[in-house]
């Protein structure tokens, strides 16, 4: 008797001291979200957020990358640089095959590649120095470049250049071709139905190269506008997997004291997400440093990270967010908050104060994307007029902010958020280089910034091979538009993966819940 | 009945009636509010305060709390009954002058004026009344006077229908027969003889009309249309809406305004109606 319930009692501490591991099995069906409704389902063509977030379930790149954004093999299963930089040769895996059944060969990847470069609006710079795609056999392609580019390893994702069948485009019109909607891939899941306005249903590819993945039979992809409805979808079981803090951030203490939903933090190093002020440094007050600085001092870092962004968000106060570790210069920001001192650059700037307390007025336009920006734009308000800048809000819809910022540049000042994307050639450079001031072109140097001294060190780091070398010239870089103010690099946003736990094994890597999925699998 | 005589009994019996009473009072005193405003709660009320996300009571320096960005709620309800009101009234007075202009127009004088004053009536009856103000607001920018001009203008049509048959009713009335007899112009008989007498149903519509161009306002705001630079109930409404289930006060507190204010429009407006409505008072 005593000796059973010692042995009971050994059993029980066993299996509570184990945690509790389960294992990768097969079946059923997840319900993840997509927000807003993508315009395609794959990225060839189109670079759109919504669009990047389905892509990779169908398609795939010839890389894929762990949290530290190490290039890990996926179609290519090697790859080598030649010495000057100019040559990358992938070896690709054998025995993959489309979803009609048709080999994937070198070919596709030539065709993909040259696709991406022309069509989609970020792969037309990533790959620019691209000239050609050589496929010396089924199984070899290597790319010939015209000058180093250094950042090309980290874009071989399949959201940046996915491979697509060659021919199912060939002789097409890429855009258009009726299978962005209804894509064939190698990837993990088959596309089956896309109900507009409502759903996206895949389902498991039981051929996938990789097996046994993937390990779930359906994916559904749901499309739900309303915050607080999905909040309500995730309680109710409808949602299992939705990133990028899709609930109102006021509900996140209901999702912690839900035992059955998790937060996830991981799984977004591909892409941070920095917001910033941005600076019209046309614009007759903003030109004057002095104001800009003034401006910088009157901005409490710690508002806007506790009380506008709810604390999910990190300090950043230059344009490579922390997450870039690599390239982030950790310098912390000269100009501190002091409002004391925001108020005498304005005085020295010969700005004083009327009659009326006012110095003088701005109009701010936050950008239309969610509460965010508007909360910014109205905390900015009243911190600004608190120094004397009487800042007026403005409101537009989406189309219209661009077209005001980027073409007309009618503006002030905005606030808006931006894309490090996989690295700052790729994602910061187009800030900053003079020669990307086009109006016409969406997030671009908006603040018309023009510094021959930060044009050299961005040109040099495009093409240096050495990475260290490469880091401490983005670090210079950082240094100066942190004086010069440009644009005020604020915070970058933490966003948030909310998921049933019930769903394992889903931001594995650096694309989280915009990659494959195919290691996810349902308890 | 002519307007003298409205005059000397209107009021009496207006009184009489406690409902009516209730909201005139409510009325009075939300316009009271509003005016004060500026001494009742100095200071901009987008101002960010104190802690975010107070409750109604934690703070005494903030009795309905404040928002998720630490704004004084009681502050916000202050001036957002201005910007609710002036849009409510100023949005009236433009529906009132295009359409008794356009209803005295075509119910007097008939004939092809009217036919046409009357399909570009049916045509503005045509496009729902929200959309057309989102429309307009989205071509202007929006602001207080902007706003208030949309609704207005996508309002005036039942006013212009409501005088039209009056006028067309009354034109071939005695007293009317008697003062053309009489030799009196067209602009005698308009503002003297027909419109004293067609005012009575125009006022009723008017006080409910105040109390949708309100709710129109409030829907704007809501859907983050309004101008951002001032406070309304509709966009503390909608601010609050993502806390509905954390800190309800947020959305509950406006909208208690906007119920009081368009209860007080609508017991106005019934009153009214009983008032000045001969077959309700039996003469």
């Amino acid at each position: 008797m005593k000796k059973t319930y010692l042995c009971a009692l050994a059993m029980s501490v066993l299996t509570f001291s184990l945690p509790a591991f389960s294992q990768p099995h097969q079946g059923g069906t997840l319900n993840m979200l997509v927000e807003p409704e993508p315009p395609m389902l794959l990225s060839v063509a189109n670079s759109s957020g919504s669009t990047v977030k389905v892509t990779a379930k169908v398609v795939e790149g010839l890389l894929t990358y762990d949290n530290s954004l190490n290039p890990k093999p996926l179609l290519a299963t090697s790859w080598s640089v030649s010495k000057d930089g100019k040559e990358y040769t992938f070896k690709l895996r054998k025995g993959v095959k489309w979803h009609d059944g048709k080999p994937f060969t070198s070919a596709d990847v030539a065709f993909s590649i040259l696709a991406v470069k022309k069509y989609n609006s970020r792969g037309a710079s990533t790959f620019a120095n691209v000239t050609d795609v050589k496929t010396p056999d089924a199984y070899t392609a290597v790319f010939v470049l015209s000058k180093p580019a250094p950042y090309l390893l980290a874009a071989l994702s399949a959201t940046e250049a996915p491979i697509i069948p060659k021919h199912l485009y060939e002789g097409t019109d890429i855009p258009t071709n009726p299978y962005n909607n209804a894509p064939v891939g190698t990837g993990p899941f088959k596309f089956k139905e896309w109900k507009r306005g409502s759903y996206i249903v895949y389902e498991r590819n039981p051929d996938y190269w990789d097996k046994p993945k993937p390990y779930i039979d359906r994916l559904v992809v749901k499309i739900i506008p309303d915050a607080a409805a999905r909040m309500i979808a995730f309680e109710t079981g409808e949602l299992d997997l939705a990133g990028e803090t899709p609930v109102p951030l006021a509900d996140l203490d209901r999702v912690k004291n839900n035992l059955k939903l998790g937060i996830e933090t991981r799984g977004y190093s591909y892409g941070p997400t920095q917001t910033r002020i941005e600076f019209n440094l046309d614009n007759p007050y903003l030109k004057n440093l002095k104001v800009r600085q003034a401006i910088a001092h009157a901005i409490n870092r710690e508002v806007l990270k506790s009380t506008v962004w709810y604390g999910y968000a990190v300090d950043s106060p230059t344009p490579i967010t922390p997450e870039l570790a690599k390239y982030h210069d950790s310098t912390p920001s000269p100009y501190e908050f002091n409002p004391k001192k925001a108020e005498q650059l304005l005085d020295e700037a010969g700005f004083p104060r009327g009659a009326n307390g006012v110095r003088f007025k701005l109009v701010h336009d936050a950008m239309p994307y969610g509460d965010g920006f508007k909360r910014v734009g109205e905390y900015l308000k009243s911190a600004l007029g608190k120094v004397g800048i009487e800042v007026t809000l403005r409101t537009q819809d989406f189309p219209a902010y661009i077209k005001r910022v980027y073409t007309d540049r009618d503006f002030d000042f905005t606030n808006h958020s931006i894309s490090n994307l996989s690295d700052p050639t790729v994602g910061v450079q187009r800030l900053y280089w003079s020669k990307s001031f086009k109006p016409g072109v969406a997030f671009g140097n908006g603040s018309h910034y023009s510094n021959p001294e930060v044009d050299k060190l961005l040109e040099q780091a495009a093409e240096e091979q050495d990475p260290a070398k490469r880091a401490e010239l983005f670090k210079k870089f950082q240094r100066i538009v942190e004086v010069e103010l440009p644009d005020v690099n604020l915070v970058q946003l933490r966003r948030l993966t909310i998921y049933n736990k019930r769903v394992h094994d889903h931001s594995i890597d650096a694309q989280g819940l915009n990659g494959s999925l195919a290691d996810a699998y349902i308890e | 009945m002519t307007l003298e005589n409205f005059g000397k009994t209107g009021p009496g019996l207006y009184l009489r009636s406690p409902s009516g009473v209730i909201g005139a009072g409510l009325l009075v005193l939300l316009i009271l509010v509003a005016l004060s405003a500026n001494w009742l709660a100095p200071g901009d009320p987008l101002d960010m305060v104190a802690q975010p996300l107070l409750w109604p009571g934690q703070d005494m320096q903030f009795p309905l709390g404040t928002d998720s960005l630490g704004r004084n709620v009681l502050a916000q309800l202050i001036h957002g009954a201005r910007i609710s009101l002036l849009v409510g009234f100023a949005a009236v007075l433009v529906s009132l002058g295009v359409g008794i202009v356009v209803g005295t127009l075509g119910g007097y004088f008939g004939g092809w004026i009217d036919r046409s004053l009357l399909q570009v009536t049916e045509l503005f009856q045509t496009i729902p009344t929200f959309l057309l103000v989102v429309v307009v607001v989205a071509i202007g920018h929006p602001s207080a006077s902007i706003i208030a001009g949309a609704i207005g203008i996508a309002s005036w049509p039942s006013i212009a229908r409501l005088v039209r048959a009056e006028f067309r009713s009354l034109r071939e009335a005695d007293f009317v027969m008697a003062a053309r007899s009489v030799g009196h112009s067209d602009a005698w008989i308009i503002f003297r003889e027909i419109l004293p007498n067609a005012l009575p149903s125009v006022i009723v519509t008017t006080s409910v009309m105040v109390a949708s161009a309100i709710l129109i306002e409030s829907a704007l705001s809501f859907l983050g249309l309004g101008d951002p630079n001032v406070v309304s109930w509709g966009s503390m409404i909608g601010a609050g809406r993502e806390m509905l289930r954390t800190a309800w006060f947020l959305t509950a507190l406006p909208g208690a305004m906007l119920v009081l204010t368009v209860l007080s429009l609508n017991l106005i407006g019934d009153t009214l109606n009983q008032v000045l409505n001969p077959r309700l008072r039996g003469l």
